[in-house]
């Protein structure tokens, strides 16, 4: 144990947990990395190239190393940085990225032939031969790629979404964040504190720094509890604000329950979409390292972070008690670390700082001027090599802190590209004046990183941001503490013949830097992608900087001249199950369920998905093994006696008022004000650009009343290009609209037995052909006096009707219709049967109108009317359109029992089968039980006068080809007489 | 009267009702709806004697009210009048206006708070992306639930109303009960 004295854990919550199997004890206040670390555990993963043993390297959640495994089977997840998963009792964690023991990896040979995997290794090695990539290499390199594995089993946990709204977003709860919070909060704004952390106070908690002469901790607990009490404020501990999003949107995950032993029974995360009129981004610093030789081993941190484990988790990070730690810095920051580990009882062997004679803040020693140039340890570090004027020697230490500077994390305040600017006398990075609307950086996030400095600067920053919005906030009475700025310096890595690693979660090194930009890639976009250097999923966070400085080195450039890095969101991963928003399965997204769909689905029908509607496809029946033989029989039903169907799917608009005529007149392409009331008639909408867009029946209930159908599919958008008309292109026409689909059952009464079924239930109404002729419609009362409207209109060819009753009677009229029509063979038929009966009769629907077809092309040229200007109707004349050759046609394969697939392509027989040749395609193809013979329709050139010719229908990607007669779209009753039968 | 029996929008005979903690949410299939658009330069007329209100507002009068469902449109509201033809009564009302029968068109679902009013808004907080000042009492709101369109509506400081289409009830009761469930043991 390395335990050490004081910490913020509590020591009466023992906590048993796993790592590899073994067991091993922390506290409640733990992460798993502290935990580790006080177990003297220093070896927690490989490395993702070269496999090289690999240590704790941060404190939070720019961890790049200490990447493991949490639980197990179906909750094992992957990649999760050691450093921020809170111990829990019970956790299992396992390292990754080996093959054997992860002290004895067989993968590690990758690092002895590291000389073969510099930077641009893919671009260079697996060029050729071409044909391998696809076969051989990429699979080998996908095996070889990642760190963790997934389980591959289903999610078992639920995850949930939401949405809140503030004046104040405070992204980050350490000095600054608390200092803005508290600010907002007493001025009365609606406030949102959130923390990735599951404490407040960010790094108040890891440093020895003194508020009003107590430790910070009394003060960070008297503010949460003061914000805690408060009704405008909404404390939002383990919630990672993951992305700035456009108005002042804002994506934040919170961790429910992954801190529980058994999360069973509860949400695991949350989804929060946060919109804040302003934001305070509180989100701190991360230190930089400083790039030497063998800098990656197990024992060697950030010194910000040994002071974290130190102070706050009560851990030294050595393998064993007493060992030494060597602090190597460029700055005073470094000496900070030694002075509060030797607080803490742990020996210091010094402080080795790149600066020339600097004097020790304590009693320890100091080796100015001087740099760490090795290291030793297999499994952990062991020594370090301290070169000091030319002169070089070796010293048993048990870990090393590395300190080079603090960057202040823009990554939230780049996400709109915003770019961040260098600051001179920082030498850091900080958020540009062209960042996220809204959004005020304070704290060290811009360089004010002294815990006065933050204080200060948090309060300040949420002042402006309500004065931004017009709320006047006062200043708060902040706890004292001494205002010690530090200063930076720029030492950035130390030159060395060995691999010195910059960014170590994709193994990059200065030497693949340097080779980089001896291959020419010289901008610092193609330095990334060449040696992918900040392109894991830590984004760089411990690298970027220490990269470009590297670079400048080389090119002799400043480091704003060699470029700048920003961030793209998220922060840190999010998980895809809580993007997901919780509801998996066919709750993922809402279904809309006909008025009969209850019904249908005691019949045993099979469904469809149309849209977000269920549709039934066929009622199979007893004895039906396949669909056909379903569907087959209610396509006969329908031919020979009546079938029911449930069309209530097809869009409905109520157009009413003075111009409504007129009005339709515009969005249709015939002719519609000369309608006469009672009567319905079919229409065709085009596009603006001339192109079919959709079609369907318009009926006149009214003088100034209008009823318009519309498919399924084009229901939302008619009824909004409607509105649109309406409101944007014709304002001056006195137009009412409003859809009402939903709010009426209707359902198709088809066949020769059709007008018998509804005499049975219509109250004294006169069915007769010549009371209610064909495309006749009407208000009427059926059942004892259920008001309805009937429609005399037919998809399939067949005297047929379509019948309309308040949408909460539509379950009650299909049994009623059933059970009265029992006797002359009333069956329901779905949308399998719908389609064949339609094709059968020649008429058009999705697969006609699919956008690239025309009026003339359906043979229905005339429906565009000269008369009257129409919506396309200009452009449909246009060249190119006007001339188009191609003509719906029918097609009987010469072999009844061949069927043509939907997209084959249309030639003339015995042609040469190419793009120059190609004349059509086939729109749609069924099996007609009808006429015992599969029918397709289709495009053809010039098709209106090639009847009876007999083509060639290929289907290139499968090698068919079939011989199909050309015949006239109407397969059945091409005379209509049926329907005005 | 027919003697065809009415389903609810959930698809039984009678409304479903469910109890999560302190939350309550009920369907309810006796509402009628009608839909009253101004004719070009109308005057809004008063049907039932309710005043046609603003933007993102409902008002009532006795069994009957009305919101705003866009311009010179409104929804009107009348409760007990599920079955009959209530875009008749809404027309005899408002003679000179455009009115659609709506009733069949919409489901509507009311939550209920026994534990007082904050259990709405964290509710709401899962459901709709509105800030509370938007559903407040008094305030009806057209938005997005779960990919859904609806209306929100707030008659009271313990109640809300959901007004969804209808082909959508499923889906919108699977929506609502979730988020109200989770909610059955969280201390307010």
């Amino acid at each position: 144990m390395t335990r050490l004295s004081g910490g913020l854990i509590d020591r009466k919550a023992p906590l048993g947990f796993t790592f590899n199997g073994k067991t091993y004890q922390g506290f409640q206040g733990d992460t798993l990395a502290s935990a580790l670390l006080a177990n003297g555990v220093q070896l927690v993963g490989r490395s993702f190239k070269y496999h090289r043993p690999r240590g704790i390297f941060t404190a939070g959640s720019e961890e790049p190393n200490a990447l493991v495994t949490l639980r197990s089977g179906a909750r094992a997840e992957p990649n999760t940085r050691a450093t921020v998963a809170e111990l829990f009792a019970g956790l299992e964690a396992r390292s990754q990225n080996h093959i054997g023991p992860l002290e004895h990896d067989l993968m590690a040979v990758n690092d002895l032939l590291s000389p073969f995997f510099a930077a641009g290794f893919y671009y260079k090695t697996f060029m050729w031969p071409r044909a391998f990539w696809e076969r051989l290499y990429e699979p080998a390199i996908r095996r070889a790629a990642g760190l963790g594995a997934l389980s591959t089993l289903p999610d078992p946990d639920t995850y949930d979404k939401g949405f809140l709204h503030c004046d104040l977003l405070v992204i980050g709860g350490g000095a600054t964040g608390l200092s803005a919070a508290l600010t907002a909060a007493r001025a009365g704004a609606e406030v949102i504190l959130a923390d990735e952390d599951f404490r407040f106070g960010g790094r108040l908690l890891a440093e020895s720094d003194l508020l009003d002469g107590a430790p910070a901790t009394d003060w960070v607990d008297r503010t949460c509890a003061e914000l805690a009490a408060m009704p405008n404020v909404r404390l939002m501990p383990r919630t990672t604000v993951f992305g700035t999003y456009d108005h002042g949107i804002f994506g934040a995950v919170q961790r429910v329950a992954d801190h529980l032993p058994d999360p069973t029974g509860q949400v695991r995360q949350t989804l929060w979409r946060i919109t804040a009129k302003r934001s305070v981004l509180a989100a701190g610093a991360i230190e930089r390292h400083i790039p030497f030789a063998d800098n990656d081993r197990p024992g060697i941190m950030l010194a910000g972070a040994m002071r974290a484990y130190a102070n706050r988790w009560a851990a030294a990070p050595v393998r064993k008690s007493g060992d030494p730690v060597a602090i190597f810095t460029n700055g005073d920051d470094g000496h900070r670390t030694a002075l509060d580990l030797l607080a803490k009882g742990v020996p210091v062997l010094g402080v080795i700082d790149t600066r020339p004679a600097v004097a020790a803040f304590g009693a320890y020693q100091v080796f100015s001027g001087g740099t760490v140039t090795g290291t030793k340890g297999r499994h952990g570090l062991t020594a370090i090599e301290i070169t000091r004027n030319g002169q070089s020697s070796w010293h048993n230490v048990g870990a090393l802190g590395v300190a080079g500077g603090w960057n202040p994390n823009v990554h939230l305040a780049s996400h709109h590209r915003g770019r961040p600017v260098w600051d001179n006398d920082l030498l850091a990075f900080v958020p540009g004046a062209d960042g996220p609307k809204g959004m005020f950086p304070a704290g060290a996030a811009r360089g004010k990183g002294g815990t006065h400095a933050a204080l200060t600067d948090g309060m300040e920053m949420a002042i402006a941001a309500l004065s931004d919005i017009g709320v006047s906030a006062s200043p708060i009475a902040l706890p004292d503490t001494p205002d010690t700025p530090a200063k930076q310096s720029a030492y950035w890595y130390v030159p060395a013949k060995k691999r010195a690693w910059v960014d170590f979660q994709n193994d990059v090194t200065v030497k693949d830097i340097t080779l980089s930009h001896t291959e020419n890639m010289r901008s610092v976009e193609h330095l990334k992608r060449w040696t992918t250097l900040g392109m894991a999923t830590d984004q760089g966070k411990t690298s970027n900087i220490s990269a470009l400085a590297v670079m400048a080195d080389l090119t002799g450039a400043t480091i704003p001249e060699t470029g700048t890095t920003i961030f793209r969101p998220p922060y840190t991963g999010v998980s895809l199950s809580v993007l997901g928003g919780g509801d998996t399965g066919h709750h993922f997204r809402p279904r809309r369920l006909t008025p009969t769909h209850h019904w249908a689905t005691a019949q045993g029908a099979e469904f469809t998905e149309v849209g977000q509607w269920m549709r039934a496809s066929y009622f199979p029946r007893a004895g039906e093994t396949h669909w056909r033989q379903s569907v087959d029989r209610e396509v006969l039903t329908v031919r020979h006696d009546v079938g029911l169907c449930d069309v209530t799917t097809l869009g409905k608009i109520d157009v009413q008022g003075a111009d409504a005529a007129e009005f339709l007149n515009r969005i249709y392409s015939n002719m519609m004000g000369t309608l006469k009331v009672g009567m319905v008639r079919y229409g065709l909408m085009l596009r603006e650009d001339g192109h079919l867009y959709d079609d369907g029946t318009c009926a006149r209930l009214g003088v100034d009343h209008f009823v318009v159908t519309t498919t399924t599919a084009n229901a939302g958008a008619v009824y909004r290009n409607m509105e649109f008309a309406h409101q944007c292109l014709w304002p001056e026409l006195d137009v009412q609209l409003i859809s009402t689909t939903d709010a009426w059952a209707q359902i198709a009464v088809a066949g020769p037995k059709s007008r018998a079924l509804l005499q049975r239930i219509v109250d004294g109404f006169d069915l007769s052909n010549e009371a209610f002729p064909f495309m006749a419609c009407a208000e009427l009362t059926i059942c004892g006096g259920l008001r309805a409207r009937l429609f005399r209109i037919s998809f399939s060819g067949e005297l047929a009707y379509e019948i309309a009753v308040p949408a909460r009677y539509g379950h009650a009229l299909m049994e009623r219709l059933m059970h009265v029509g029992a006797d002359l063979g009333a069956t329901p038929y779905g949308t399998e049967a719908l389609a064949v009966l339609r094709i059968e009769k020649g008429h058009a629907a999705g697969a006609e109108l699919n956008g690239q077809t025309t009026a003339l092309m359906l043979g229905l040229g005339k429906m565009v009317s000269p008369k009257k200007d129409s919506i396309g109707a200009v452009m449909s004349r246009r060249e190119g359109l006007a001339q188009e050759r191609r003509r719906l046609v029918g097609l009987m394969p010469v072999e009844p029992q061949s069927q043509i697939p939907a997209g084959s392509h249309l030639f003339t027989k015995g042609t040469t089968q190419n793009m120059e040749t190609d004349q059509g395609w086939v729109t749609s193809s069924c099996y007609s039980p009808y006429l015992n013979s599969y029918i397709a329709l289709g495009f053809l050139e010039d098709g209106d006068t090639r009847m009876g010719e007999v083509i060639t229908a290929a289907n290139p990607l499968e090698g068919q080809s079939f011989e199909a007669k050309v015949v006239p779209t109407h397969f059945v009753d091409p005379e209509g007489g049926r329907l005005r039968d | 009267m027919t003697d065809l029996i009415p389903l609810t929008a959930l698809g039984a005979v009678d409304a479903r009702t469910a109890r999560f903690g302190a939350l309550t949410l009920t369907e309810d299939d006796s509402l009628g709806l009608a839909s009253l658009t101004l004719r070009k330069g109308q005057a809004a007329p008063t049907p039932f004697g309710l005043t046609l209100p603003e933007v993102g507002a409902m008002t009532t009068s006795g069994p009957y009210g009305a919101f705003w469902t866009g311009a010179n449109q409104w929804m009107i509201i009348g409760a007990g009048q599920g079955t009959g033809d209530f875009a008749a009564l809404v027309h005899a009302e408002a003679p000179n206006a455009s009115i659609t029968e709506q009733t069949d068109g919409f489901a509507a679902f009311h939550i209920t708070s026994a534990a007082g009013p904050d259990l709405i808004p964290a509710l709401m907080a899962k459901l709709v992306n509105l800030p509370p000042a938007a559903y407040a009492p008094g305030h009806a709101t057209r938005t997005g639930l779960e990919h859904m369109t609806v209306f929100v509506l707030r008659p009271s400081d313990t109640q809300i109303s959901v007004i969804g289409m209808r082909s959508y009830a499923a889906s919108l009761w699977h929506a609502i009960s979730v988020a109200a469930a989770r909610l059955e043991h969280v201390p307010v």
